[in-house]
């Protein structure tokens, strides 16, 4: 199951991230109907009204769009919204956490920048 | 449509209340969770919601009527427990064909077919079963019923890990399918936490807590931290649990009232903000003192 169970971190948020990836990914194209609430709580085990809150969520960011009677569908700017998204605020916030964690270790500016170029290439020191 | 409407439902067993002034209402094809510790009054309420038992003061309405002496809600509620008294003297296949003539929307196929995958075979009968095979046969008899209100009181008592899995995504599956009000009362809310839409949470008769279960996980907070940051960061807020670690750590779980921005001043201080799992989170608002098994041996 790729749903984490253990409870930190909403059901309904996980189901939208991972709609998000499945989006990413290329499953899901332009204009191509996402799955229902009932097909997302049948595949996760989940209720199917927590699957609608997560459908709900891309919903009203205009990442999925609705049809009466038809259900959902991926909108044509779904893939730059969805990056634009995690950058501004997924990776923004593990930046943040990343400066802080150097700050309580005394590693200086110059020296975290160099780690991060090191990362980038692959040559992560052990 | 409510299927379930009490107000101020008490019921006595001689001077204690099991139920003591519960108002609550409950909407159509959710699947609720009831959830409290032992002795909170699960029971008693399942009990009074299927007309077994007559509410000591207060009113009830199930599918509209009061559910004592009465014959449509006898007919559209199935109460599955662990102390059902099935008929001795019929072996299990002649149970369900007896539960069929009951139940109107009855479904003949997903009995046999529920039968046939846990094993159980028609010569058995109901007392030569185990705990964890009664409690699977209640379960072929509280699904296949498809009462527009079903309600499971620990439906998984001495049931194995994997058999307790297959009810769930059976129960899940069938909701789907035919979706209907089902209440499920349970000790092990992670377990079933996921199947939920809805929880009602008791304490000591009453309702202490009903909302989507979605929102549980945001309801409260942990905070973790140096025990005067923390102390600083809880004032004036609601507490729920209070825990010393080490020397100068404290836990202390509190009302999420924080916005994103308080949470981002809380970390720079050095707080460690972490989700509250739904079942820690029941555990503490239903203890009875402040304090914990720990108390005991101080």
């Amino acid at each position: 199951m790729i749903l984490n169970l253990d409870g930190t971190k909403p059901i309904y948020l996980q189901i939208s991230e991972w709609l998000e990836r499945e989006i990413l990914n290329g499953n899901f194209e332009s204009d191509q109907k996402i799955y229902s609430q009932y097909q997302l709580a049948e595949i996760f085990n989940i209720n199917p009204a927590t699957a609608a809150k997560g459908l709900n969520i891309l919903a009203d960011e205009n990442i999925l769009y609705k049809k009466r009677g038809l259900g959902m569908f991926v909108a044509s700017t779904a893939k730059e919204m969805i990056l634009d998204k995690r950058k501004n605020q997924t990776l923004k916030r593990l930046v943040t956490e990343i400066v802080l964690e150097a700050e309580r270790l005394k590693v200086s500016k110059q020296e975290l920048i160099e780690m991060i170029k090191a990362a980038d290439i692959g040559e992560v020191e052990q | 449509m409510n299927v379930i409407e009490c107000n101020r439902l008490t019921k006595a067993y001689g001077g204690a209340k099991a139920l003591n002034n519960l108002s609550f209402k409950l909407e159509e094809n959710k699947i609720i969770g009831l959830i409290g510790r032992n002795g909170a009054g699960k029971t008693t309420l399942l009990k009074i919601i299927a007309g077994f038992m007559k509410e000591t003061s207060g009113e009830i309405q199930v599918l509209a009527e009061k559910p004592f002496n009465n014959l449509t809600v006898s007919a559209n509620v199935i109460f599955i427990h662990d102390q059902m008294n099935l008929p001795t003297a019929l072996n299990l296949k002649e149970i369900l064909q007896a539960a069929a003539r009951f139940y109107e929307n009855w479904d003949d196929e997903l009995a046999n077919r529920l039968f046939d995958y846990f094993s159980f075979n028609s010569s058995q009968h109901y007392q030569g079963l185990s705990k964890g095979m009664k409690s699977t046969f209640h379960m072929i008899l509280g699904l296949s019923a498809r009462c527009s209100l079903t309600l499971f009181d620990e439906p998984t008592t001495g049931m194995d890990a994997a058999v307790r899995k297959d009810f769930y995504r059976a129960l899940l599956k069938d909701y789907i399918a035919h979706p209907r009000t089902i209440i499920i009362s349970s000790h092990h809310l992670n377990e079933i936490e996921d199947l939920l839409e809805d929880i009602l949470l008791i304490k000591d008769g009453k309702e202490y807590l009903h909302l989507p279960v979605a929102d549980l996980k945001e309801w409260a907070i942990g905070l973790q931290g140096k025990t005067a940051v923390v102390d600083e960061w809880t004032q004036n807020q609601e507490v729920i649990f209070t825990k010393s670690i080490g020397i100068d750590q404290s836990y202390v779980v509190v009302r999420n009232h924080f916005s994103e921005a308080d949470w981002q001043t809380a970390r720079t201080a050095g707080v460690v903000l972490t989700p509250v799992t739904s079942s820690d989170l029941c555990v503490y608002l239903t203890s009875k003192t402040t304090g914990g098994i720990d108390d005991v041996f101080n």
